[in-house]
């Protein structure tokens, strides 16, 4: 894993976004929606933003145990 | 139950000349052999650093009688075998500083309670600062540790100069050196040792350690965990305990737990021997998330790690951006290393809490107990853990040492939080 | 063995250098490593082992060499550990030996060797109990380590280059050339990185002929075919990691670091043609010096005309051995014998018997089922002992003076190791291969465990062909029969040997130590390794990694894939730390930001300091007087007469939009939305947990536009959680953010008399404006035509006002205030002021504090949600012994406080209650003052003890009020 391919700008090199965190499994109280995490072998839902690029926030889904990206989302962005 | 190591030598300077004399070699080996049983009173999850020395603490301390330690993999194979060997005390908040400074008094007589030399080595921890606030933090930190009773010192530029020449502290730098806090006694210690160590002394007292035996399932019956399903069949445990470090994510998975943990990854590197060059740990963070600490191994290599790759990992593989980091601090750092070689680089994965502190609890049943979260900093902490969390296990009672690490403080809110960095991992 | 102008070799170019080794003279040719001369100069001996002290020489021609490491240089700034056999020598280069006092012939240390067997592996684990290990550390380090430590370094950064490609090969062999050209001819873009200074391989050596042209010219005529296709050849450049598809090579040429490079390259296809390491057998003292790799005797005699013996006992298990050893015959090399460890039924290639049988014609002794049991000889080889391998076979002693082994090859699997690739066990080539190789990697020629010449070429044509049906073939002719050989790992000898056979010959690892390690249980290579240090060394377990292994398992009886090969890592060869540094070092390590006054600040005598990575001024012009006094002298002179500072390192960030007021009452703790247009607020915002994460000011600049100001260390982190929240819960809302720090600089003006300076200074029809600004109100203002901002709010406690100008225009308020008789203040001097009056510094926004603790309960009965609302309630954040931001004051006036100090009750001096956050001498009080987070046990007025015994001092303090000077606010108001 060295690139991710952000929406907006393509494939960027991995330095110029930062992860902030792995969702939880459930957030159904503020609690876990702070502190726990679905902390997967194989799938990972993570947030991550294209912080020295367009500064989209990501929902991206990686393995950790392999590192390779399943899927790149824009977070909603606009009003719908 | 087969004690597995009956007839092993001590190890002391005449076995060694009895083996050089000897036509019949006296080693034995230093565990392993044991089948696994049917049935045990604690079974053991994991033979790294914190699963080995509860055992054996379980065994010596508290007679426990049938111990097993299941391990997947083998002895000492994750991160007890993966760190940068530094062990220290030097923690702000009381919680942390009186358990690890419980361990650092071990970690100085381990070598002789374990009859194994784990090559303990207090040749200081010093973390440097780089600007007045830093100072004050540090001192915020040091004259927490001189209430409680450790040590710490808190060196001016001059100071620092007699203690590490070496670093040369008044050298012009990006960030220049202003000072730092050392902890003496802190130092480092040879990590495969200990886990060796470890499952010599537990073997000795009767603990079978299990190898290439992976658990899969938990069994539960009437609201208790009554044993363990694994690829060597089915054990029934009287109690269980978990202390499976970078895995620990996994066993929530397998139990259906959700635990405050993220799993991250640490890279460390070695280079090629030299001389002496450098005499202590060094530990040198600076503005943009930069981080370098460096010790040199006896063997001669320098020994470097920094901050964790920055995103949840399995791979045991760093990313080349991180060692890159790494080697730039240590190189801003000490420029005379600069042209040594990197021989080697690993990585080791880390379960990270969301305070940063361990967690050292019972998980969903009142017969399983979970020793993890020990993010990057379970190495220092094995002696005490073991030793705390095998009381644990045989009273059901957590000892006072270890009961502000229970899961429930991020419900309370009596948070371990050490940087003050917040439910994120990557940031701690 | 022949005089420096009498060589001929590949590598050698006309001329001759001079040298030192040891402090004497040599002459080399140019062209030469420092292994083909000091062999040239008849020089065996090139150090020490690091273990046991026995002598060592040279052992191979390539990178792994684990003898022959010299140390280059002289005084502080050595480069120690460099293989002489990839060092070119430079004319006066200076090399010493390592590992040996006063000379590698006579070492003071090698008394070590008595201790024979007692030094076994894992005897460190095992002694050295009493009194503590660390009172032997420091001699047994002393001893360890190989090379010198450098005490200065003055290497420069690398040349960093980044680029793309199609094809990434790694190795220019036979298979990496094949390879490239037809890539490059089915049109893709090749890049091709070669370890050594020249493209060929084991073709060097081998009298193929490829497609017609001897094996020499084929490489000529390949070469220039590549450059044709404009494939890119690298040599001197090894690939050492990879993350994804992005690739690390780094190059340095002759050896030595100085003229380095690192290619960041991004490939779709990554090929891995490192070949393969040939494989040094065991036997007794076959660390003598005199024991050479049958290849690297091939490679001095080929490159640099070097015999590096002239009678030879070969040692192998291989049919290559026979057409070597009539190479090395043919150039006046006597072949005493070779001991083929293989049946003779094995030897059934007919062009091997052909070569067999000249070489037994021309009166070489060849053996079969033999192996080589000892090295005979003190210093040097003097004799080799043969003995059968079967029935017991008493031996005898053949003299030589030099024996050269070769038990087969190694693939280099470094690469094929990482990134989600796998290996697997090859009986017969008792080797790992490459397995379970990710998509975009492939494995060619000897690294994938291919060694018939013919059949991996064609091979390689295939996979990189456009259409592999109809690619044509190579014809290979001539050349090395295929090796074929049988894995013979170590002959049986008795006990007493092994601790004299070497496996890891640079961490003296040896088949007695292998089998403590079995004895003692650590049995899986994995165990073994780190119990021995097999494979530790700077050749990472490429020589012996394999054979020790396989030692392991024999003594065992288990089968070797059980035992297992240790994972190889990043980087496949060692590389210089400056190179990998980059561009990182000194200025460049960080980024280094500055604002459009940095410049004045500087000619002024500004002392900078650096606050994350902006450069700050702390005080002005000190001369003469500490740092302390320079800024006592500025916070004095804001409280009497006035000042201006620079605050244009604050974040500012603008939100606008019409859901711009719901958007900050939530993610601020401060409620905004009730902020009339033109006025500003102090504000706080809280962590997802609840824990105070920075403060600042909002100003509504209109319905739907604020202006935030954050602190400097936060200003990254602040924007980016506002847009996290804004693109999460507040995903359809209509609100906008803009980070707006680079387009305002900010000027702060303090003093009584600041609000006439200020109507001074801006136009005319402005001057009004400022003169009627009420506290925490802005206007807009133009001065001299640029619009800009005035914001009527203190960082002092005095009258004072931020304006807020585009950064062109900073210089010219600021230089007018100048003018204007305005002194300029540091960022020492606001502390203190700040400090003074019971502001928060960022020492209080620890990140483990509530707002409770800091005594924001007033802006906590707000309505509405905000971020940290829910966890706030905790029961943790309500105990009685929570801290609370107090002012602190010394009983004795004359008292220092030191932020960091911690609070005790005297009588219970070893508990925190609390901590000294920031402290100050106040020149308008004359007395120390500080702010500290405390128990809210202690109340108001209660007098505790500052302990602070790093520093040495325990000063008695009472709990007071914040704001120590002007608490009404009179002076701000006025």
């Amino acid at each position: 894993m060295s690139h991710i391919r952000c929406p907006f700008c393509g494939d960027r090199a991995l330095r110029e976004f930062e992860f902030r965190k792995t969702l939880p499994g459930s957030a159904a109280t503020p609690l876990q929606s702070v502190y726990f995490r679905q902390d997967h072998p194989q799938v990972s839902v993570e947030h991550w933003q294209h912080q020295s690029g367009c500064r989209s926030w990501l929902l991206i889904v990686r393995n950790p145990s392999t590192g390779s990206i399943l899927r790149t989302d824009l977070l909603p962005e606009f009003p719908t | 139950m087969s004690n597995n190591n009956i007839g092993a030598p001590r190890y002391c300077a005449a076995t060694l000349l009895r083996a050089r004399l000897a036509r019949r070699s006296p080693w034995r080996r230093l565990w392993g052999g044991a089948v696994l049983q049917p049935e045990y009173d604690v079974v053991i999850v994991g033979a790294g650093g914190h699963g080995l020395s509860t055992a054996f603490h379980l065994a010596r301390d508290h007679r426990v009688g049938r111990i097993a330690v299941l391990e997947k993999d083998r002895v000492g194979y994750g991160n007890v075998g993966r760190n940068t060997t530094v062990v220290r005390s030097n923690y702000l908040l009381p919680e942390n500083h009186y358990f690890y400074e419980d361990s650092l008094r071990r970690w100085e007589t381990l070598s002789t309670d374990l009859n194994f030399n784990v090559m303990y080595s207090p040749r200081g921890v010093l973390d440097l600062a780089t600007s007045d606030d830093d100072m004050t933090r540090l001192a915020r930190r040091g004259n927490a540790m001189r209430l409680a009773g450790i040590d710490a010192e808190l060196l001016t530029l001059g100071e620092l100069d007699r203690f590490c020449p070496e670093l040369n502290p008044t050298a012009s730098r990006r960030f220049g050196i202003v000072g730092a806090l050392l902890q003496r006694r802190g130092g480092t210690a040879r990590h495969d040792a200990v886990a060796w160590g470890y499952a010599r002394a537990a073997a000795a007292h009767g603990v079978e350690i299990i190898e290439r035996c992976e658990v899969t399932g938990l069994e539960v019956a009437a609201g208790r965990a009554v044993g363990v399903h694994t690829s060597a069949g089915y054990v029934r445990a009287g109690r269980i305990v978990f202390a499976t470090a970078g895995h620990t994510a996994r066993i929530g998975t397998l139990l259906g737990a959700s635990l405050p943990l993220e799993t991250h990854l640490l890279q460390a590197l070695v280079t090629e021997p030299v001389k002496p060059i450098l005499n202590t740990v060094m530990v040198y963070m600076y503005p943009g998330h930069g981080e370098t600490y460096i010790a040199q191994s006896d063997r001669g290599g320098l020994v470097m790690g920094g901050h964790l790759d920055g995103f949840p990992s399995y791979t045991r593989e760093g990313h080349w951006d991180r060692l890159q980091d790494v080697v730039a601090g240590a190189v801003e750092l000490l420029p005379q290393i600069g042209g040594l070689k990197i021989l080697r680089s690993w990585a080791g994965t880390n379960d990270m809490t969301m305070d940063g502190s361990p967690i050292m609890d019972r998980l969903m049943y009142d017969n399983v107990f979970l020793n993890a979260g020990w993010c990057y900093g379970g190495f220092k902490a094995i002696p005490a853990s073991g030793a705390a969390f095998a009381r644990f296990v045989a009273d059901g009672c957590a000892p006072d040492l270890i009961r502000p690490f229970r899961l429930s403080r991020f419900e309370s809110g009596h948070l371990l939080d050490e940087p003050g960095a917040g439910p994120f991992p990557v940031r701690q | 063995m022949s005089a420096p102008h009498e060589r001929q070799g590949t590598r050698l170019a006309p001329g001759s250098l001079r040298f030192s080794f040891n402090g004497r003279a040599l002459t080399a040719r140019s062209g030469d490593t420092v292994a083909s001369a000091l062999l040239a100069n008849d020089i065996r001996l090139v150090g020490r082992s690091v273990k046991t002290r026995r002598r060592r020489g040279i052992l191979t021609a390539g990178p792994e060499e684990p003898n022959a490491l010299v140390t280059v240089g002289s005084g502080r700034e050595v480069i120690p550990n460099i293989p002489a056999t990839q060092l070119i020598v430079t004319e006066g280069m200076q090399v010493r030996s390592q590992n040996t006092w006063p000379s590698p012939g006579f070492d003071v240390a090698s008394v070590l060797q008595l201790g024979g067997g007692l030094f076994s592996a894992g005897f460190y684990y095992k002694t050295f109990f009493w009194p503590s290990w660390h009172a032997y550390e420091p001699l047994i380090r002393r001893l360890a380590g190989l090379g010198a430590a450098p005490r200065a370094s003055n290497l420069p950064s690398p040349a960093v280059e980044h680029f793309a490609c199609d094809t990434l090969i790694a190795g220019g062999g036979p298979a990496g050339l094949l390879a490239a050209r037809t890539a490059a001819r089915a049109g893709a873009h090749v890049v091709l990185c070669e370890r050594e200074p020249f493209l060929g391989g084991e073709l060097e050596f081998e009298p193929a002929t490829l497609e017609g042209l001897p094996a020499g010219q084929w490489i000529g005529g390949m070469i220039g075919e590549l450059r044709r296709l404009k494939v890119r050849l690298l040599t001197d450049t090894t690939v050492v990691s990879n993350d994804g598809d992005r690739y690390v090579a780094h190059s340095e040429p002759g050896g030595l670091p100085g003229r380095n490079s690192v290619y960041h390259i991004r490939a779709r296809r990554f090929v891995v043609a490192m070949g393969a390491v040939e494989r040094p057998m065991v036997f007794a003292a076959n660390d003598l010096p005199g024991t050479l790799l049958l290849g690297a005797a091939e490679r001095y005699l080929t490159r640099y005309g070097v015999r590096v013996g002239l009678n030879a006992v070969i040692g192998a298990n291989h049919n290559r051995v026979y057409p070597a050893a009539l190479r090395l015959s043919a150039a006046g090399m006597r072949i005493r014998m070779i001991v083929d460890s293989r049946g003779e039924a094995s030897i059934s290639d007919a062009a091997t018997r052909d070569f067999r049988e000249k070489l037994i014609r021309s009166g070489v002794e060849c053996l079969t089922a033999h192996s080589i049991v000892a090295a005979k000889g003190r210093t040097e080889v003097r004799g080799a002992e043969i003995r059968a391998i079967a029935g017991s076979d008493p031996g005898r002693t053949v003299d030589c003076d030099c024996i050269l082994t070769s038990g087969g090859w190694t693939p280099v699997l470094h690469a094929a190791d990482q990134g989600g690739g796998q290996k697997s066990y090859s009986d017969s080539l008792g080797a790992f291969v490459p397995d379970n190789q990710p998509p975009d990697r492939v494995c060619i020629g000897a690294a994938r465990g291919s060694f018939e010449l013919a059949a991996l070429c064609n091979e390689v044509v295939r996979t990189f062909a456009r259409d592999p049906e109809s690619a044509e073939a190579v014809s290979v002719s001539g050349g090395d029969p295929t090796p074929q050989w049988l894995p013979f790992w170590m002959p049986e000898a008795a006990r007493s040997r092994e601790k004299l056979e070497f496996v890891d010959f640079q961490n003296d690892v040896t088949v007695a130590d292998l089998r403590v390690a079995v004895e003692e249980g650590y049995t899986d290579i994995e165990h073994a390794k780190r119990f021995t240090a097999l494979g530790f060394g700077t050749d990472q377990g490429r020589l012996g990694g394999t054979t020790g292994a396989a030692i392991l398992a024999h003594l065992q009886e288990r089968p070797l894939r059980e035992v297992g090969a240790s994972r190889l890592r990043a980087p496949y060869q060692p590389v210089t730390m400056r190179s990998v540094a980059e561009l990182r070092s000194g200025n460049r390590l960080r980024a280094t930001r500055v604002t459009p006054l940095h410049d004045w600040h500087v000619e002024h005598g500004a002392v900078m300091e650096s606050t994350g990575l902006w450069k700050r001024p702390r005080c002005y012009d000190p001369k003469g007087a500490g740092l302390a006094e320079a800024a006592l002298k500025e916070a004095k002179r804001v409280r009497e007469h006035g000042g201006i500072a620079d605050a244009s390192t604050l974040g500012k960030i603008e939100i606008c939009g019409p859901d711009a007021a719901s958007f900050l009452d939530y993610v601020y703790l401060t409620k905004a939305s009730t902020i009339a247009v033109g006025r500003s607020r102090y504000a706080v915002n809280l962590r997802e947990d609840g824990m105070v994460l920075d403060d600042g000011l909002i100003l509504r600049l209109s319905s739907d536009r604020f202006r935030l100001t954050t602190s400097t260390s936060h200003a990254e982190h602040m924007l980016s959680h506002f847009e996290f929240w804004r693109a999460t819960a507040w995903a359809n809302a209509a609100v906008a953010i803009t980070d707006v720090s680079e387009a305002w600089s900010v000027i702060a003006i303090a003093g009584p008399k600041s609000r006439e300076a200020l109507a001074r200074s801006v136009d005319a029809e402005s001057a009004m404006k400022v003169a009627a600004l009420r506290h925490m109100e802005f206007a807009s203002v133009t001065c001299r035509g640029i619009a800009m901002d005035i914001l009527r709010a203190t960082f002092s406690g005095e009258l004072g006002f931020e304006i807020h100008c585009p950064p062109d225009a900073a210089l010219s308020v600021w230089s007018g205030l100048i003018g204007d008789g305005w002194q300029p203040y540091g960022l020492d001097a606001m502390d203190t002021l700040r400090i003074e009056k019971g502001y928060l510094t960022h020492a209080e926004i620890s990140g483990q504090v509530t707002p409770y603790d800091l005594g924001l309960h007033s802006q906590l009965a707000r309505d509405g949600d905000f971020i940290g609302r829910e966890l706030l309630s905790r029961p943790a954040f309500h105990e009685p012994d929570r801290p609370r931001l107090v002012g602190l004051r010394t009983r004795d006036k004359g008292a220092r406080l030191n932020g960091g100090a911690q609070i005790v009750l005297a009588s219970r001096r070893s508990e925190s209650r609390g901590y000294v956050t920031s402290s100050a001498f106040s020149p308008a009080l004359g007395e120390w003052v500080a702010l500290g987070l405390v128990s809210r046990t202690i109340a108001e007025g209660q007098e505790v003890v500052a302990s602070d015994p790093l520093r040495g001092t325990q000063t008695v303090v009472r709990v007071s009020p914040c704001v120590h000077f002007d608490p009404s606010g009179t002076r701000m108001r006025s």
